[in-house]
């Protein structure tokens, strides 16, 4: 199939998952990443804590965790999608990063991601196709302070490549 | 109101294609910010702008006629902080929270340590917020603004049209203009780049052609 032997233009996809995304915001909500991801952590310590999970109330306050939480399943979606994407046009293989500097920035930008995601409340996909387009304050917020980072970011990441 | 399992799967289905229409088209929103500040090259900015152009007329649009599920929660000091060590942080893991599922679909071990390590960072936050409570939890959050706690209230297209009585689509349409005002100087900009590249391409081939041309000179008087 020509679908999974050229590389689709970025515009027609992401005009589709516009369209898509509209029919979400009308179902349950607009796209969003990052609830989903701190239900996974919050299932996951429960799984290694237990009871002792309690003693931290953000775990019961803000995010009781529940497998039942349909933000959850954007994300295993998004992992399959781009499996069976990858499979089909033969673009799956095994990468791993060679250098431990490599590995030493995704370790540090993992942490800021997902420390940064819960401070805010929200991720870059509800920035953009969530909090934006319903012209939420917060939107704007949120996106002057991830082009600030991004900014920030890669002044560091040139620092590091040059140096 | 869809049953939890409806919702489940109904989520399940959208994150597959956006999944696979992310891996086939190489979008990443990392890149579209990085490589914009970075390069100068704007292949996924367009894009997006795109997409928040389709989206702002589409849920303003339903929001002027009350439908649609927006997201409802008090924003403040946080959410710009948040978002600032997010950025920093998706530049140097090479990729934002969808790109890390994507590329991990895609056989990327890198990708797959990026996750691990932002759902470590999430849990260091609920270590944090626990004896700290800041910012203010989603149920506790009253629309307003409250100082002590820096946050600054909620308001969008929706709370705009209930205070002003003007159609959400009103202001949409005006953010949407904005938007392709943003996309239609990129363009332009683009068209700049490509000038200026084949300019560079042609003087590069003629102080190429002009050393040949000398040196058959030479042999010629020779």
């Amino acid at each position: 199939m020509e679908f999974f032997k050229k590389t689709l233009d970025p515009i027609i996809a992401l005009a589709a998952l516009a369209v898509l995304n509209i029919f979400m915001f009308l179902l349950m909500g607009a796209w969003t990443v990052g609830g989903g991801e701190t239900m996974m952590t919050g299932l996951t310590a429960q799984a290694v804590l237990g009871d002792d999970l309690q003693r931290l109330p953000f775990w019961s306050v803000v995010f009781p965790p529940h497998a039942d939480y349909w933000k959850i399943y954007i994300s295993f979606g998004m992992l399959f999608g781009a499996f069976v994407g990858a499979v089909l046009s033969k673009e799956f293989y095994w990468r791993v990063p060679r250098h431990l500097s490599e590995w030493i920035l995704i370790t540090i930008g993992g942490l800021l991601m997902g420390f940064g995601i819960r401070l805010a409340y929200i991720c870059n996909v509800s920035t953009f196709f969530g909090l934006m387009p319903e012209m939420n304050m917060g939107g704007y917020l949120a996106m002057s302070g991830i082009i600030a980072g991004a900014w920030v970011g890669s002044l560091i990441y040139k620092k590091i490549l040059e140096g | 109101m869809l049953s939890p399992i409806v919702e489940c799967v109904v989520a399940f289905i959208f994150g597959s294609v956006a999944g696979l229409l992310m891996q086939r088209s190489r979008f990443c929103n990392t890149a579209a910010l990085r490589d914009a500040i970075m390069f100068k090259t704007y292949r996924n900015t367009k894009a997006m702008l795109v997409a928040m152009m389709i989206l702002t007329v589409g849920f303003t649009g339903f929001m002027s006629l009350g439908a649609g599920n927006p997201l409802r929660f008090d924003v403040g000091l946080n959410t710009f902080a948040g978002l600032f060590l997010f950025g920093i942080g998706m530049v140097l893991a090479g990729a934002c929270t969808v790109s890390t599922w994507v590329k991990t679909g895609e056989g990327n071990l890198g990708a797959l340590w990026a996750l691990i390590f932002t759902f470590v960072g999430m849990f260091l936050f609920s270590v944090l917020w626990s004896s700290s409570w800041w910012p203010p939890a989603p149920q506790s959050m009253t629309g307003q603004i409250n100082a002590p706690a820096l946050q600054l209230g909620f308001a969008n297209a929706q709370t705009l049209q209930e205070k002003l009585g003007i159609p959400a689509i009103v202001f949409g349409l005006v953010q949407a203009a904005l938007l392709f005002a943003l996309y239609r100087g990129i363009l332009k900009r683009e068209r700049a780049q490509h000038v200026e590249h084949e300019k560079h391409q042609k003087e590069h081939k003629k102080t190429k052609a002009q050393p040949a041309q000398s040196a058959a000179a030479t042999t010629e008087t020779a």
